[in-house]
């Protein structure tokens, strides 16, 4: 009867607690939201209203600002790159990674522990200290300044961390089905096609979208593997642009707009994949 | 016919791990092991020829280029505001964000979102905010605080680099501080209460001895990589004004292909920054791991 009496108490008295938490929560949400609002804002102004009515509603909506930026940043063009890039980097990751890790997590052995201690201690290496070094080869391999040559650089960059994932995933995937599979005279190569890897499927979405992210977003490996203005992704354009036009507000707030638009588009749509994707890819990382 | 399958077994293996390990050798082991070998070298981007120097490049960073100190101090002083506000800030969001019940998803998309975007978009959006917003809201609020040269002032830009990291990276702490909470029996916390406790208490005693391991994750995350930021430095102050707000990253990035070119000399930072990220996540990983046993 007391303890019950308690419990009513609590939750009566945190009824003001419910509302500080929510007007907490509402604060953070509007000062998250800020910027993007104010770009999104001040993007549809003249420029003259922009800058002394920050603040305001656009006394009327101009659609100016981003038949400039769409130019200037070359829109197409750097959006396809983009896709390009994340696109070879993604697919071959998974390929490279699961074939891999899969192999190494079923075989037992000093050589399979030795290979995958080798993909793993990578995870300690700072990018920044293979850069220098990084560049040079990819010059030398003349894979330095195209889109493919980029992804290929990313393909090497992310494999150790995917093949971890899916070494860790493997070993859930009971071994009756293999052995199986090879009594049926099932082939190794068709084997891990066609019954291991879409049985992968949980944990290649992770992936997929833990690199897709890292490739969309990267920019200084970009900004130094990139030296063709044909080849340049979103963020080295939209980089150039505030670089060159560096007052010109109205253009490069719509072209931040612009590159925003796609991957929003994509989070509204899949954010609660990514969402689990990230927080497995943290844990298990 | 043992060692025959045997070798059959290893052939397969090779077979499967060998175009992972063909890209990885090539970009990441090869440089890996290049950077240790430049950093000895006096290898200039210019020159087609090097000689071996030694440590000397070691001994020049680490005496005698008051740039990379201080950038090795701004660092550290960046990492320390982050690993702790970035932690703080995303465990009271997810908590707060787990006592809702309707708007749960919709606060949880809204933090998440800035972390789908490029610092480098974030960072050019508050160069807005800070240049061109801040000024008139200061004006029409009268809250003159606000109407700071937040650029142009290292005391300022600092915290300029801070808001924009915590702006860009509080969602994934959060997430992950999220799920760790989702992991914590509704059970465990009913019981603390029916016993008394207050929710403070629950949340001391219960919930937060249960979410350690989330809690070393992410100070391990914020560690490392507050330690290697580059871009929300970049495209707020460029490291500038002149080199006052430069980071490690941004001091090596700037030796190797923007001021010298001493490929050679930016290599060795580049190592010390390596090693600086080894034992601190050495360190910490013990520390972290000592504290788990014992609660």
């Amino acid at each position: 009867m007391k303890a019950q009496r308690r419990v009513i108490r609590s939750s009566m008295g945190s009824g003001a607690g419910h509302a500080f938490i929510f007007l907490f929560l509402l604060a953070a949400a509007v000062i998250t939201l800020f910027p993007i609002y104010m770009a999104v804002l001040n993007s549809l102004k003249s420029d003259g209203e922009m800058l002394n009515q920050v603040l305001a509603w656009p006394s009327s909506v101009t659609f100016a600002n981003y038949a400039d930026a769409y130019e200037k940043i070359d829109f197409l063009r750097s959006f396809v790159n983009t896709v390009v890039v994340t696109l070879i980097g993604v697919t071959g990751i998974i390929v490279f990674a699961s074939m891999a890790g899969y192999k190494m997590s079923r075989t037992p052995g000093k050589l399979s522990r030795f290979l995958f201690s080798l993909f793993v201690l990578s995870s300690l290496i700072p990018f920044h200290s293979i850069l220098i070094t990084l560049v040079k080869i990819a010059k030398e391999l003349k894979v330095q300044g195209t889109t493919y040559g980029l992804g290929f650089i990313y393909i090497g960059l992310g494999v150790a961390l995917a093949i971890f994932l899916y070494h860790g995933f493997v070993k859930s995937i009971p071994r009756d089905l293999d052995e199986a599979a090879v009594m049926d005279g099932c082939g190794e190569l068709r084997l891990y096609a066609t019954i291991i890897f879409p049985l992968l499927l949980p944990i290649t979405a992770t992936v997929a979208i833990l690199n897709a992210l890292w490739m969309w977003n990267d920019f200084l490996l970009p900004l130094l593997m990139l030296t063709n203005s044909d080849y340049y992704t979103l963020l080295i354009s939209t980089n150039m642009l505030f670089g060159e036009y560096n007052n010109d507000w109205s253009a490069i707030l719509a072209s931040l707009v612009l590159t925003m638009l796609p991957i929003m588009a994509v989070y509204l749509v899949l954010q609660k994949y990514i969402l689990s994707g990230i927080a497995e890819g943290a844990i298990k990382g | 016919m043992s060692t025959i399958r045997k070798n059959k077994q290893t052939i397969i293996l090779l077979a499967f791990v060998l175009p992972a390990l063909l890209f990885y050798a090539v970009f990441t082991i090869a440089p890996a092991f290049g950077g240790v070998w430049y950093s000895l070298t006096n290898w200039n981007g210019l020159n087609p020829t090097y000689e071996m120097v030694g440590f000397a490049n070691y001994a020049e960073a680490l005496t005698n280029d008051p740039s990379f100190i201080k950038s090795v101090g701004f660092t550290f002083k960046y990492v320390i505001f982050m690993v702790i506000l970035q932690n703080a800030i995303a465990l009271t969001l997810a908590v707060f964000i787990e006592s809702r019940k309707r708007s749960k998803v919709l606060f949880r998309t809204v933090f998440f979102m800035p972390n789908m975007l490029s610092l480098i978009i974030g960072g050019f959006m508050w160069v807005f905010i800070f240049t061109k917003v801040l000024p008139i809201l200061a004006e029409q609020t009268g809250i003159q605080q606000l109407d700071q040269s937040w650029i142009g002032d290292p005391a300022y830009s600092f915290y300029a680099i801070i808001i924009l990291s915590l702006w860009g990276g509080v969602g994934y702490q959060m997430v992950i501080y999220i799920a760790a909470l989702q992991g914590v029996p509704a059970s465990l916390r009913e019981a603390a209460a029916i016993d008394g406790a207050s929710s403070l208490q629950a949340f001391r005693y219960v919930t937060l001895p249960m979410i350690y391991p989330a809690i070393t994750i992410g100070i391990f995350l914020t560690l490392s990589s507050s330690f290697k930021v580059f871009d929300a430095v970049f495209a707020l102050t460029g490291g500038g004004p002149g080199r006052s707000t430069q980071v490690i990253a941004l001091n090596i990035v700037d030796e190797a292909f923007r001021f010298n070119q001493r490929y050679g000399y930016a290599s060795a930072k580049a190592i010390i920054l390596f090693v600086i990220v080894l034992i601190l996540t050495i360190i910490q990983l013990w520390v972290m791991k000592k504290r788990e046993v014992e609660a």
